[in-house]
């Protein structure tokens, strides 16, 4: 066969992605040798507008507009980050709540991921059953904050509305028969031929790799990276909740499920133990004064670890709000997974990632 | 979280992040760029430790508009991003990363520096 290179674009729009990104592959035969990525499509100019339109006490909700599957993550992650630069001290109530609804978030974002993933494997009537198993998870969303997707939840000082206790018996039926569709799914997955010899030794990033070009969220402790934000911060009861780092090795698209249904499974747990515990207190307590001086926070996003980075100057406009989010920081690493692969199995690799481009062009 | 700044200069950094950078152990967040004010910015690279609580070390300097920043690229390779992410959004030149990752050549330039007006 002859070594002619030929280039092979994958978007920016492709039936096996939900969002706009592009990569252009230089193939050797169908091996990939090469990849360039454009991921510039939507950029909104969230940050400019965060600093020139909106006061902030209201950026938590601008913020949630970043992304409609870790919102609340985004909310937080500033929320938290602008409470430092403030006087005040949040209850533990609603430090309770508000890691519920962001491990509600991750648990459904997981099987949005393993959904798609299913797909690419052409196992369709798999990806219906996982949308529809989703979907009690975004009904318990709606009937705590109000709402399925954009949630305007998160507040400075707290959340904005309480848990009633017939919520509470909701989520934990829920939960309890989600547990078990999850523990069949990880049998799927592991047994079923079309996702176990499909996905097994595809698109594998080494630890090496892994910490070589910053991998982040599932993908790195998929390759064996021991690295959760979850567990680098104490500013949220994690500890307290039964949080345990799900880690994996092989680094292939196989490893990456494994580690996301483990993690789905973690998150029930952590949720269950919330509902059962949530103490008593207000949901929202008074900060005093305006942001002053530079603060930046991390949480754990379903995709990694999202950062906001914070200025102002004891005035209602920020100086500066930076956001770096798990897509963006992760393109690289996914350009070296790609390196080698076979041009057809480029689809189901990159639903793997489960990439994030409208957080990625905030 | 604790934030430990340490102030660089454009002809050291690349030497600092070197010494500093273990893969291993730290991993980098993002360069980051803010507005001092028309004509000055303060250039950040930010790094975490590998489950290490609440522990993030960033190197800044201050730069002017004219000024070229150094690429990290060859010490942490998935700066590339980032770095291209600060010449679109403050219009300063950063060594070996090219224009366009988020502006087309009609959009409004540097939207994020000290001098743009909306």
């Amino acid at each position: 066969m002859s070594k002619k290179i030929v280039q092979i674009p994958l978007g920016s729009q492709h039936i096996s992605l939900l969002e706009p990104v592009k990569f252009k592959f230089s193939c050797e035969n169908e091996k990939i040798i090469d990849v360039d990525s454009d991921v510039g499509f939507v950029h909104r100019g969230i940050e400019r507008a965060c600093t020139t339109k909106f006061k902030y006490d209201k950026i938590a909700y601008v913020v949630a507009r970043v992304c409609g599957l870790c919102a609340i993550t985004h909310s937080l992650t500033y929320t938290m980050s602008a409470e430092s630069l403030l006087e005040g001290e949040v209850s533990m109530k609603a430090k309770y709540l508000r890691v519920l609804m962001v491990e509600l978030d991750r648990i459904h974002s997981h099987m949005l991921c393993l959904s798609h993933v299913s797909e690419n494997a052409g196992y369709e009537a798999l990806f219906m059953q996982i949308m529809g198993d989703r979907e009690p998870i975004m009904n318990l969303q709606e009937k705590i904050s109000g709402n399925r997707v954009q949630f305007d939840y998160i507040d400075i000082g707290g959340v904005n509305r309480d848990i009633s206790l017939s919520v509470e018996d909701d989520i934990k039926v829920s939960l309890k028969e989600l547990r078990g569709k999850i523990e069949d799914l990880i049998n799927e997955f592991e047994n079923n031929y079309t996702l176990s010899l499909r996905f097994k030794g595809i698109g594998a990033l080494s630890l090496k790799e892994a910490q070589e070009f910053n991998a982040l969220g599932p993908i790195a402790r998929a390759a064996g990276l021991v690295t959760d934000v979850r567990s680098e911060s104490n500013d949220l009861p994690y500890s307290e909740i039964g949080f345990k780092i799900v880690t994996s090795s092989g680094g292939d698209i196989y490893a990456r499920n494994m580690v996301r249904l483990h993690e789905i499974l973690n998150s029930i747990t952590m949720c269950e133990n919330i509902v059962s515990g949530i103490p008593e207190g207000e949901i929202k307590t008074k900060f005093k004064g305006k942001p002053n001086g530079e603060a930046l926070f991390r949480l754990e996003a379903p995709r990694g670890e999202l950062m906001y980075y914070v200025k102002g100057s004891s005035k209602p406009m920020l100086d500066r709000l930076r956001i770096k989010t798990p897509t963006f920081a992760s393109i690289p690493a996914f350009v070296e997974i790609f390196k080698g692969q076979e041009y057809a199995n480029a689809p189901a690799i990159l639903a793997s990632f489960d990439p994030c481009m409208s957080c990625t062009a905030k | 979280m604790k934030i430990n700044k340490i102030e660089v200069t454009l002809q050291n950094v690349v030497e600092k992040i070197t010494k500093f950078y273990d893969p291993t152990t730290t991993h980098f967040l993002t360069l980051n760029g803010v507005a001092i004010d028309e004509t000055k910015t303060e250039i950040q690279w930010i790094f975490a430790d590998y489950m290490k609580l609440n522990d993030n070390t960033v190197f800044y300097v201050v730069v002017d508009q004219e000024d070229v920043v150094p690429s990290i690229v060859e010490v942490i390779p998935s700066a590339i991003m980032s770095q291209r992410e600060v010449v679109d959004m403050f219009g300063i030149e950063v060594q070996n990363s090219a224009k366009g990752l988020y502006l087309d050549e009609d959009s409004l330039q540097k939207p994020l520096s000290g001098g743009c007006t909306l």
